[in-house]
């Protein structure tokens, strides 16, 4: 039975063209149930575009997503997100005028039943207790009353994820969570990753070598639009050809 | 709720400073509502017509700023031609007036038109975003507006006069729209209506997804919901409360003229907003009534009155970027953050790594 069990997430020859760029081109594989798979790549190696795809930010021009074995390519945000995908982004993208509590309410009410959408706010029981977790979880519970323009970078960063997570998602693309992060900041936000790996399958996009090598379970390796290589960390550390492409140039 | 843990932060119904706000915003109507009590008593009591028909007369345009904000202050769209809907209030109205004199009725095709109208308009509206939404709004009623300029069914550029004074049943209870003091009343009733309908609906899950998508509109999709349907819900409540304000405009005057559909109203109802108090639903309603009184007042003295009101707004732009009630309605949201339980920070604090 579990041999015959769709991947959570499954990319087939995933492609996308901005003119004459091809920015994703010809893009496969599989993200394992509760694993960690790392997209890796020099800048300008079609990540985040890949990200925008599986996400609906963006329609491919060819290719499949499937969550589930359930093909939804092409299926907008929204739709994605009821399915149990979630992203964050790697330039933060918060409701910076809202408070931390309300960030994570806002994300935390698709939760609640459909009936409670007119009903006030305070009686969404679900959401609220949605958020008491996350703010304990990701250490922003002395920051709830804080509007989330006015934390620390590592903070907003932190929050992206949590906002990310506040929907119970089962897939959670991360792009660059510890982008412009401090040394310390970084390990905690990598040991926060590994501890949500219990519930979600995640998809992340990481420049931090280290980090990739003791976080990932599976290493996908992207170069000008196209797969490089994929494996197991140390698998893909050895490859001649990424070692060429990649590491070569560092 | 005793059985909930007092500890987990917004375990308890605590309400978040959103809805605070919200607070604020109701206790200024309170002090609106007992304004307009002791108006119509003291302007009954004195015989007094002309003051109390110009209060209704800024209680109907408050209405039509009220829609304007829930656009601009809440969703964050700007609408420049809100009076389409007002206008469209305000012609059937007449016309269902003249047809059968009945109060309900003429509210209910009001309502009814502008239903079908917003729906039409916010499909078109709504394919843009800012700057390019503000001019298919103010488009759309400028080509109403000409319309109904150039129809001689809808009395042409004359507009129709002669709309019936009727009774308005309320239960027990007839008013006459004749009544100055009365309809005042209904007026003062029909707005409070309108502000507590748009007050609760904003402070519901679904009125939050509104305000996020005046914070940051990108991010909404990927918080599972359609932006579309979001700001088409907007609009079309939008042009429900401009259109029931409408509604009162000729049972007040006797009359509707395609003015009521022109840029000068919707724009008003702008400037209306931002010297009020954008996002406060409140504010608007207070800016509505000085702007109206301050027309009437300086009209009196000079026809140049839009001079006043121009540097009026310039001033509001520059030196009270929240408006009159911006200033007030902060203070009162602490003041009620207050009287609420503590979320025992105390312990959330200790809770930091």
């Amino acid at each position: 039975m579990t041999g015959q069990t769709p991947p959570v997430l499954a990319v087939e020859r995933l492609g996308i063209a901005f003119g004459g760029l091809r920015a994703v081109d010809d893009v496969s594989f599989e993200a394992g149930r509760n694993r960690i798979t790392t997209v890796i790549g020099p800048n300008g190696a079609g990540k985040t575009t890949l990200f925008n795809l599986i996400s609906g930010a963006l329609r491919p021009n060819s290719g499949h997503v499937r969550i589930d074995g359930r093909e939804v390519t092409g299926a907008a945000p929204a739709a994605l997100l009821r399915l149990g995908l979630a992203r964050s982004f790697q330039i933060t993208n918060l409701f910076f005028g809202l408070t931390v509590a309300e960030n994570l309410r806002l994300a935390a009410q698709v939760l609640e039943p459909t009936v409670r959408a007119f009903l006030p706010v305070r009686r969404a029981r679900v959401a609220r207790a949605r958020v008491g977790e996350l703010l304990e979880r990701f250490g922003l519970a002395a920051k709830a009353a804080e509007l989330a323009g006015n934390l620390s970078h590592g903070e907003q960063r932190r929050l992206e994820i949590a906002v990310a997570m506040a929907s119970r998602p089962r897939i959670l693309l991360l792009d660059e969570p510890t982008q412009g992060m401090s040394h310390g900041d970084t390990e905690d936000t990598a040991a926060l990753i590994r501890a949500l790996a219990a519930d979600v399958t995640i998809l992340l996009i990481e420049h931090d070598i280290g980090l990739v090598m003791s976080l990932s379970h599976h290493v996908v390796v992207m170069h000008q639009g196209g797969k490089l290589a994929e494996g197991p960390p140390e698998a893909v550390r050895a490859n001649p050809a990424v070692q060429a492409a990649y590491f070569g140039h560092a | 709720m005793p059985e909930r843990p007092a500890r987990s932060f917004p375990g308890r119904p605590v309400a978040d400073r959103l809805s605070l706000s919200m607070r604020a915003s109701h206790l200024l109507v309170v002090l609106l509502v007992v304004a307009g009590l002791a108006l119509a008593a003291l302007g009954s009591a004195l015989g007094d017509t002309f003051y109390l028909r110009l209060a209704t007369e800024a209680l109907i345009y408050a209405g039509l700023a009220l829609s304007v904000d829930i656009l601009l202050g809440y969703t964050g769209l700007l609408s420049l031609g809100q009076a389409l809907y007002f206008g469209i209030g305000a012609y059937v109205s007449a016309l269902t007036l003249m047809a059968v004199p009945s109060f309900w009725l003429a509210l209910l095709a009001a309502s009814g038109a502008t239903l079908v109208a917003a729906l039409i308009g916010g499909v078109i509206a709504n394919r843009v975003r800012g700057v390019y939404f503000a001019l298919i709004t103010f488009g759309l009623a400028q080509v109403v507006a000409k319309v109904v300029y150039n129809t001689r069914e809808l009395g042409a550029s004359d507009g129709m006069i002669g709309v019936p004074v009727v009774e308005v049943p309320l239960g027990p209870f007839h008013v006459s729209t004749g009544s100055a003091p009365g309809f005042l009343l209904v007026a003062l009733a029909l707005l409070v209506l309108l502000y507590a309908v748009s007050a609760y609906l904003l402070d519901t899950p679904f009125g939050r997804v509104l305000i996020a998508l005046k914070a940051n509109e990108r991010r909404v999709a990927f918080l599972g919901y359609s932006t579309w349907r979001a700001r088409m819900a907007a609009y079309v409540l939008a042009a429900l409360v401009a259109g029931l304000s409408g509604a009162l405009y000729p049972m007040l005057r006797g009359f509707v003229s395609p003015e009521l559909l022109y840029f000068q109203v919707s724009g008003n109802a702008v400037i209306t907003v931002v010297v009020g108090g954008v996002g406060t639903l409140v504010g608007p309603i207070y800016g509505a009534i000085l702007l109206t009184v301050l027309k009437s007042v300086i009209g009196s003295w000079t026809e140049h009155q839009l001079i006043v009101i121009g540097v009026l707004f310039m001033a509001s732009v520059l030196f009270l970027p929240q408006g009159l009630i911006g200033l007030l309605r902060p203070r009162l949201a602490r003041w009620l953050g207050r009287a609420e339980p503590p979320p025992a920070k105390a312990a959330e604090a200790e809770a930091r790594p």
